[in-house]
């Protein structure tokens, strides 16, 4: 099975999207000296592959990203030499050989904070609860398979686990969601809970990723 | 990172664009340097992080530890709608200060379609636009790049100008400003002061009078500034800087690889090309020392792709031996290499197969025009033979696609001239059909012309473009030549930008108004269609009781006073227009390495030395 790397993006770094980061990984790799392996074919080139691409804007503390180590360094002079060579905002935590299969990767637990500059209303927090703890939660979803160019989705089914704390600013869900097949991401329930509760819209959102488990809930490398 | 930029970046589009942080990006205390200066590229990243020129001066300035240099570019439409509405002001991506509280606001001036940009990014900035209303010292605005050969369009803009190459003048300016803020100089005080240093151009400190046909009467230089600013030149080019230590974007951008300067100049003397004029003397780079700088590159930027970078990069004398270096360390490493511009008469089956082992693509010829005689006349000393045996050899070797890049209207282009584009085509067409050893898969032949704008400070500066409806009638007709030819492709330049183009290339300081009305009125980021409105320009003009045709297409008199009469390039005036005789005559001029003709430039080498 193919080596893997765990590492965070947050900062500037979380603007950096999902096909430049690959390219950002590849020249990374090149930067530090360290040896990994090519495609086959007619343009080979550097294979990196990042599991569950994160949107852009969010942070995250767990992503995973797969390449086989071919020489130049040892695995536990990887993080250090390879954080060393990258932009601001990513620091790569370890160097591993993968053990598990990336589909057993079943659920993403997501930091959700809504900011409320000028104070948090009250309600907002029943409201998101309510809205959270319906029977069910349907909602279109673009879509590139589908004919009309998106599908229903009910998000409740997708919802492993939630809890809710306040400030006196902010509101802040911290959600297991699934992870893929189908995944959830996040936005969908900010977006729901803008739509049924217009009144309660938060300023900003930020979203965070925290860790990404297996089916039963324990810490996925 | 700012709050606003952070709840604004989720709004627009590729907002890695907007946060810098990049790989080699220098970030300083700003406690602990005496000078921060904001390098402001009036496009959009993509383009403003693929100059060269901005990598150079970003080093040499940042080599220094008193220097802070940050870069700031044009955001763009989406982003720039967020940031008003926020009022978030133009900042320098390394820190997210607002470049308006930096000591020094430094444009790159590359081509006239970005002015539009340099006056909104100086609203961005929260600045006044004009310099007579900025009436501190700090920010000092000032501006380099090509288009400072004639900057007058944006004279009441900027405070000063830097001719030529930057690398040692921006630390002595910089030096100048430090002082002078220091012991409190007004501004006026510090840039009568600065006019003194070789190479910066000070336009508040010239008095220009106008004729009653319009043309220049007189630029009288005022509080001693010297009548003629020569541009500055680094003269060793194994010990100026090279970046190779350099920022590599987190997203992608049009030059995406290392760019290996291998010389500045050109030795060709084509007649109609501004920078083969302004770049000289040719001055080389040792093949070893490039080979290594090649190599660093590539090894801290993690890139695979390099690039050899000059103005005509196959007359630079040790190019085999350099490929051959280079090579021995690309190869192994998968790392492509190529030549961005190449002459067909130098060019050769070897080299293209030692460059570009796996791809391959088109490849691009500029003959620029149809017949022997035109290109004589304007000393593009290429042959028809050396271009065909070229596209042979390239045939033959399996390449399936050529494009070829012409301009309608250069001087005593006549209808067979035009046509002549058409035959030379047709004989490329023909030599495909004689050489390709695979014919099933077809050939792409691209011809495309664009119209021909003179510049200031070469040998057809006092030329008139052609009008729009001649320029459109010779499209026609070579539209009409190439109508049975299924094989090949023309495209033609539209000619709304090119006519602009020509009117403030060669412009003079009252289109700064024209300028003005057209960013007042929305204009910004002309190099793009999304924003281009042409109507926009020629309603400015007129509104400032200005004729485009006057600045277009006009031919000057032999002795008329240029509005460029300040600026100089070290190559007189009598060899342009002798030069400009020559093409009359369809007499060439043999390149700078057979013999020298005596312009002027090398007497810019103070050691006394030869160019090439």
């Amino acid at each position: 099975m193919a080596d893997r790397l765990l590492f965070s993006k947050t900062g500037r770094a979380k603007y950096i999207s999902h096909l430049d980061l690959m390219r950002t990984f590849q020249r990374a790799f090149a930067r530090a000296g360290i040896g990994i392996k090519h495609t086959e074919g007619f343009h080979p080139h550097p294979f990196v592959s990042i599991a569950l691409p994160l949107s852009v804007g969010y942070s995250s503390q767990c992503e995973i990203l797969e390449f086989g180590l071919v020489g130049g360094a040892e695995a536990d002079e990887v993080p250090g030499r390879l954080t060393a060579a990258m932009p601001e905002g990513i620091v790569v935590h370890r160097c591993y050989p993968g053990e598990r299969k990336l589909k057993e990767l079943a659920r993403v637990n997501y930091i959700v904070n809504f900011e409320y500059p000028e104070g948090r209303p009250q309600e907002a927090e029943p409201a998101l609860g309510e809205l959270l703890n319906r029977e069910s939660l349907v909602v279109k979803k673009k879509s590139n398979k589908a004919k009309a160019g998106f599908t229903q989705v009910d998000l409740i089914p997708l919802i492993h686990s939630w809890n809710l704390e306040c400030q006196s600013d902010t509101m802040t869900l911290d959600a297991v969601l699934s992870a893929q097949n189908p995944g959830l991401n996040p936005e969908l329930l900010r977006a729901s809970f803008c739509e049924a509760y217009p009144q309660f819209a938060p300023d900003f959102v930020t979203f965070h990723r925290r860790e990404v488990l297996d089916g039963e809930g324990r810490a996925f490398r | 990172m700012n709050r606003i930029l952070e709840h604004i970046l989720p709004k627009v589009q590729k907002p890695a664009r907007y946060t810098g942080g990049e790989y080699n990006a220098v970030v300083k205390d700003k406690q602990k340097v005496t000078a921060r200066f904001a390098l402001c590229f009036p496009d959009t990243y993509e383009i403003g992080m693929s100059n060269l020129g901005c990598r150079i001066l970003y080093g040499v300035m940042n080599r220094k530890k008193d220097i802070w240099c940050e870069r700031c570019f044009a955001p763009w439409g989406d982003m720039e709608e967020e940031m008003r509405r926020e009022g978030l002001l133009l900042y320098g991506l390394e820190s997210g200060d607002p470049i308006a509280d930096f000591d020094i606001i430094g444009f790159s001036l590359g081509y006239e379609m970005a002015y539009s940009n340099v006056l909104n990014m100086l609203d961005l900035a929260g600045l006044p636009l004009r310099s007579k209303d900025r009436r501190e010292l700090t920010p000092l605005v000032v501006a380099g790049g090509t288009c400072c050969y004639n900057p007058e369009p944006l004279a009441p803009f900027i405070d000063l100008f830097v001719l030529g190459e930057g690398e040692e003048v921006t630390l002595e300016y910089i030096d100048l400003y430090r002082q002078a803020r220091d012991d409190g100089w007004s501004k006026e005080e510090f840039l009568q002061e600065a006019a003194r240093i070789p190479g910066i151009y000070v336009p508040s400190l010239y008095h220009v009078a106008y004729k009653e046909d319009g043309t220049v009467e007189g630029v009288t230089p005022l509080d001693g500034a010297p009548a003629q600013v020569t541009k500055r030149i680094v003269q060793d080019m194994n010990q100026s800087y090279f970046p190779v230590k350099t920022i590599i974007p987190s997203t992608e951008i049009v030059h995406d690889r290392v760019m290996l300067e291998l010389f500045r100049g050109c030795i060709r003397g084509c007649r109609f090309c501004q920078a083969g004029y302004a770049y000289r003397p040719v001055r080389n780079r040792d093949p070893k020392l490039l080979a290594q700088y090649g190599k660093d590159a590539c090894q801290d930027s993690g890139y695979q792709e390099m690039t050899l970078s000059s103005l005509s990069s196959t007359d630079y004398p040790c190019l085999m031996e350099l490929c051959d270096d280079l090579l021995d360390y690309c190869a192994p490493r998968d790392i492509g290499l190529s030549l961005p511009s190449l002459r067909a008469d130098t060019f050769s089956m070897s080299l293209m197969e030692r460059l570009q082992r796996v791809r391959k693509g088109g490849l691009t010829f500029a003959p620029e025009a149809g017949t022997q005689r035109l290109r004589d006349s304007i000393n593009k000393n290429l042959r028809e033979e050396d271009l065909l045996q070229s596209v042979r050899t390239c045939f033959s070797g399996g390449w399936n696609g050529v494009k070829l890049y012409f301009m309608l209207g250069l001087p005593t282009e006549t209808d067979e001239d035009v046509l002549g584009i058409a035959d030379l085509a047709r004989k490329v067409y023909f030599a495909w059909r004689e050489c390709s050893p695979n014919k099933a898969r077809g050939v792409r032949i691209t011809v495309s012309t664009s119209w021909f704008v003179p510049k200031p400070h070469t040998a057809f500066q006092w030329d008139a473009q052609i009008p729009v409806e001649e320029y459109q009638r010779r499209v026609n007709l070579l539209r009409d030549a190439f109508k049975r030819d299924k094989s090949i492709t023309y495209n033609w330049h539209d000619p709304e930008t090119s006519y602009l183009e020509a009117i403030f290339s060669r412009g003079d300081r009252r289109l700064a108004d024209a300028l003005e009305w057209a960013w007042q009125h929305g204009a910004k980021m002309d190099a793009w269609s999304e924003y281009f409105d042409y109507r926009r320009w020629l309603d400015a003009l007129e509104a400032c009781g200005l004729n485009g045709e006057f600045y277009a297409h006009r031919e000057r008199e032999k002795d008329e006073v240029f509005p460029w009469a300040v600026p100089s390039v070290g190559v007189s005036r009598e060899f342009l227009w002798h030069e400009r005789e020559l093409c009359y005559q369809s007499q060439t001029t043999p390149d700078c390495r057979t013999r020298c003709s005596g312009c002027g430039a090398n007497k810019l080498l103070t050691g006394g030395g030869r160019c090439g």
